[in-house]
């Protein structure tokens, strides 16, 4: 900048600041200058007023001389702005009516794209919180067998251990296990999600404990490795923040450890959630040829300065492939993945198409509001047609007149983003509170939260819908024509049929989104009443369930396990309020473990070649207290303890898919990890009915049921019919288990049903979501054709006038108006209807296990959608009718 | 030949009266050279030494002085006027002088030139 344009522009900041004493100045100035003319004329001969007037005349348009010297002073784009704010505010104040229903449509349509970019943000967005995110890798292995994220498997510590030693591309390379812990001591004992990690883990991820230290490299040896970090959350919860907690000791699974850190708050990775870390030891076991296929590590690296992802990767390929051709018994075509963090995570979540569905949805929605805000300028500016026409003729150019109308949209918007922002948190605390069908969205939902990623996302898209809104409007005001606008009476009713086509055109597009989402949504409901209404196979109302998983050394023991199994079902059994109560080691729709197995004569050479299925080991009233039909046989007594010769209930998908025509009953199955090495064959002594393993399984799962007293669990599922609502037994339950160990953990505490909904994955959710989306965008389509039909009546009130004052009836002229009004809610349907046929195919491609059935769907929702349309028609229409002519026919 | 300070500025032309504004420019530059001056005072000079012929409209008088103050070529102040008034006194900065003799030579050539093309054939 030159030395000019500098003092120029300062000048003008120092004019800006002191504005009014600039006038004055000015004033004086020229005041100043008057006097001495008038002087001057007076001097030469003329009278005093005569002197004055002449000096006046000399002097011109002093006003104007004032406003072009001023205007040099100030930034002239500056000051047209600040008048178009101005302005802007003055009308919106003055049509309080019209600002309410901009707003609040504006709002509507925000906040819920406000909301679930929340969610996005959170979930896809967000990166660690660590230092340099982008160089942070999960290494993973490639397990081709797997039909779902088989690039994301596990890995085994001698792997890990191998990979470490042999790569060269990381600066750093730690291994962690992701696990829930029972944590106990003074208070009761709570289960928590853990990680046991290598002692670089925090190194490598890029983080430093908040107070303490991280964990000393030869502190994941046995024998050193009693020591705990926590996270935050727990320093806050269990210990009030005290800074003196270092030393301490916290109880894990019934074992002291010495707390040596606090992580801070900022530390916590969203598809890891972790409340403590422990060091990670490998055992004996782990560290084996066998453990070379068990694979339960997340292994986090850094890459080192200077090397990419490309190299990393096919370094680390090169390295599996050695793996796999020295060990082929477990690592035959294993490789290994390198991606970010962040990528893994993503990849990992499994709602991507929902949050994609989801964005979709609420996007139509603002779609639809913008139509409706666009059809409110467009018809006021009718009304405001005088106004700009006289605006023009004085001088304001057309870009000016078309700013002034953007201005106006920009202001509502941000407004309606402003109001937006509130309702949006309020929807996304609503959503939250139902995100808990497991550990892990329980979790995921903390971790979601409107930052400042959110706002900017919803100012910007405040004023990319002002601009999609108030284009149009802005662009037909600054065409307009000014002679006829300004003539007294200008109406431009029934000539102006072209004038209306675009706000027709509005609303139609706004119907058929309206019906596409609805379609949409019902497709997402409809599935998810067919899953809960499908038959379960037992009876879920009134029971309760928890899990306890037991944790501590002396639970090693299977004894110890049988003892706290048997106890603790004494306990419950005789609780005030339950009816009988039984143990499992899974629940009925809670995706249970599975097992291999060997039929009797069905001999296989390996474990491999091996068949599997579901696998429970239950208490002896199990299937009575679930009332799960006995089809043949017998259930089990007490009599089929561990000493017995072992037994076994099959449902009928086994018995029908092992057994095809014949009973099973009598016939031998060996089970187990590996069942070519088990000794022992069980006799199948019953056959119960099919129980789904999660919502909206289509094909019933085989699975083999033997007795919890010959099979005892560390990780057990209490079940308890009760006579009341169940969860008002919780706390009784609760204190049963603690009556005969008061260190063990009771967790996920739900009734039945509840287990039933949450094995829907969040089915329940995206049907209540999706279809709330609906129903908004439903209602302001609705307003917008009761709209635009009131304001066209408006219009044509004249026109219709003289059809009554001619003969016409009011019912032919509700008649008229309904047509006109239903003609567009016609082809908005037709067009949202045909859009909407190639529906079932979107969401089916995203959705692998929704089946979509039968057209009742598709059927429904036309009709819906005519029938509302009709009852928005009405109302306006109805208004017609009542027009009396004399009143139209003076009507100017 | 240096550009027009106009240009460089790029302020908003009028078409016409370019030519007049810079020699109005150049006269009161000239006319504060004398000294410190309030704008009646300015005008009233111009149009004494021109002999009457040059009369300065103050409806481009005071754009013009504001405008000259905003480039820093003026400096103002408010003082009291010889009849006891107070009145806003302008006066020539360094940069202004320099200015002044940038506009001075420029319209010497100017002038030649135009002298030499209106010389009879």
């Amino acid at each position: 900048m030159s030395r000019e344009s500098l003092t120029k522009f300062w000048l003008r900041i120092k004019a800006l600041v002191v504005r009014r004493r600039l006038d004055r100045d000015l004033e004086e100035e020229l005041q100043f200058h008057l006097v001495m003319r008038a002087e001057k004329n007076g001097s030469e001969g003329s009278g005093p007023e005569e002197a004055r007037a002449a000096a006046r005349r000399r002097f011109g348009n002093v006003a104007l001389l004032k406003e072009i010297c001023r205007e040099l002073w100030t930034f002239a784009p500056l000051e047209t702005f600040w008048q178009d704010v101005r302005y802007t505010i003055r009308m919106l104040l003055k049509n309080p009516g019209f600002t309410t229903v901009a707003i609040l449509t504006l709002a509507l349509g925000i906040s819920v794209n406000t909301t679930i970019f929340s969610v996005v943000n959170t979930m896809l967005l967000r990166k660690p919180p660590v230092q340099d995110p982008d160089r942070l890798m999960m290494v993973s292995t490639i397990d081709p067998t797997l039909n779902f994220n088989a690039d994301q498997s596990g890995v085994s510590a001698p792997d890990y251990l191998d990979w470490r030693a042999q790569s060269g591309s990381f600066a750093g390379m730690a291994a962690a296990n992701f696990d829930t812990v029972t944590v106990s001591g003074d208070v009761n004992p709570e289960q928590l999600p853990a990680a046991r990690i290598a002692p670089d883990y925090f190194a490598v991820a890029g983080v430093a404990p908040a107070l303490g230290r991280p964990f000393l490299p030869g502190e994941d040896q046995a024998g050193r490795d009693h020591v705990v970090i926590l996270s935050d959350a727990i320093w806050h919860s269990r210990f009030g923040s005290d800074r003196g907690v270092l030393g301490r000791t916290l109880k894990v699974n019934g074992a002291e450890y010495s707390i040596v850190g606090v992580m801070p708050a900022s530390f916590h990775l969203a598809n890891f959630p972790s409340k403590l870390w422990v060091p990670l030891v490998f055992t004996r076991d782990n560290l084996s040829d066998a453990g070379r296929a068990d694979r339960w590590l997340n292994v986090f690296a850094r890459l080192k300065p200077g090397v990419d992802m490309p190299r990393a990767r096919s370094e680390m390929q090169s390295i599996a492939g050695r793996l796999a051709a020295n060990h082929p018994a477990t690592n035959k075509d294993r490789g290994a993945s390198v991606k970010t963090l962040q990528q893994y995570c993503i990849e990992d979540n499994g709602a991507n198409s929902a949050l994609a569905f989801l964005m979709a949805a609420v996007a139509f929605v603002l779609l639809i509001a913008c139509a409706n805000l666009a059809n409110l300028l467009l018809a006021r500016n009718n009304a405001r047609r005088r106004e700009f026409s006289i605006r023009s003729v004085i001088g304001a150019g057309r870009f000016r007149l078309a700013r002034q109308l953007l201005t106006e949209s920009v202001f509502l918007s941000l407004l309606g983003g402003g109001l937006g922002i509130g309702l949006g948190y309020a929807f996304l605390r609503l959503i939250l509170s139902r995100f808990n069908w497991n550990a892990d969205t329980v979790a995921m939902a903390q971790e979601i939260t409107m930052d400042t990623h959110v706002l900017a996302f919803t100012v910007a898209l405040s004023i990319f819908a002002a601009i999609l809104f108030g284009i149009a409007p802005a662009l037909q005001i600054s065409r307009g024509n000014s002679a006829s606008d300004l003539k007294e009476g200008g109406r431009g009713s029934t000539a102006g049929r072209a004038h209306h086509r675009l706000q027709r055109i509005l609303v139609v597009g706004q119907l058929a989104l309206s019906l596409f989402l609805l379609v949409g949504a019902s497709i997402f409901v409809e599935s998810f009443i067919e899953e809960i209404h499908a038959k379960e196979g037992m009876n879920s109302r009134n029971l309760l369930t928890a899990t306890i998983p037991l944790r501590g050394l002396e639970y090693l023991k299977p004894d110890r396990q049988r003892e706290f199994a048997a106890s603790m079902l004494q306990h419950t059994a005789n609780l005030p309020g339950v009816e009988s109560a039984a143990i499992s080691t899974d629940l009925p729709f809670n995706f249970p473990g599975s097992t291999h197995f060997i039929v009797e004569g069905h001999d296989v050479a390996s474990v491999e070649d091996a068949p599997h299925c579901g696998y429970f080991a239950v208490s002896q009233n199990y299937f009575s207290t679930t009332q799960i039909p006995l089809l043949q046989g017998r259930e089990f007594t007490s009599a089929d303890s561990a000493d017995a010769p072992p037994v076994m209930i099959v449902n009928e998908a086994f018995a029908r898919k092992y057994f095809p025509g014949a009973s099973p009953l009598g016939q031998h199955i060996r089970f187990g990890p590996d069942p070519t090495q088990t000794k022992n064959w069980s006799e199948i002594v019953g056959v119960v009915g099919n129980v789904s393993e999660f919502l909206g399984q289509v094909q019933p799962s085989p699975e083999l049921f033997v007795p919890l007293a010959a099979n005892p669990t560390p990780l057990l599922r209490v079940i308890a019919r009760t006579q009341t609502a169940p969860l008002t037994l919780a706390d009784s339950l609760r204190g049963a288990v603690w009556t005969v160990d008061s260190g063990q953990a009771v967790t996920e505490v739900r009734t039945m049903q509840r287990v039933v909904t949450d094995s829907g994955g969040g089915d329940d959710l995206m049907a209540e979501l999706m279809g709330s989306f609906a129903g908004i965008a439903l209602v302001l389509g609705a307003i917008g054709i009761y709209g635009l039909l009131s304001y066209l009546v408006g219009q044509r009130t004249h026109e219709l006038g003289i059809r009554m004052a001619l003969g016409a009836n009011p019912g032919e002229v509700l008649r008229l108006v309904i047509r006109n009004g239903m003609s567009l809610v016609v082809t908005g349907v037709a067009i949202g209807f045909l859009a909407s046929l190639a529906l079932p195919k979107l969401v089916t491609a995203g959705f692998q296990d929704m089946r979509f059935h039968g057209g009742w769907v598709l059927a429904l929702t036309p009709p819906i959608v005519l029938l509302v349309g009709l009852v928005a028609c009405y109302v306006p229409a109805r208004r017609a009718m009542r027009v009396d002519p004399m009143v139209a026919l003076r009507y100017e | 030949m240096a550009p027009s300070p106009k240009i460089l500025m790029g302020e908003k032309k009028s078409d016409s009266g370019d030519l007049l504004r810079d020699t109005l420019d150049l006269l009161i530059l000239k006319t504060l050279s004398r000294g410190a001056m309030h704008g009646y005072g300015i005008a009233e000079y111009i149009h004494d030494i021109s002999d009457d012929v040059l009369r300065v409209e103050e409806g481009a008088l005071y754009p013009a002085l504001h405008r000259l103050e905003l480039r820093g070529w003026l400096a103002a102040e408010w003082g009291v006027s010889e009849n006891n008034r107070r009145a806003k006194f302008y006066r020539l900065t360094v940069a202004g002088r320099r200015q002044l003799a940038d506009e001075t030579a420029h319209w010497a050539r100017m002038s030649a030139a135009i002298a030499r093309i209106l010389e009879p054939a």
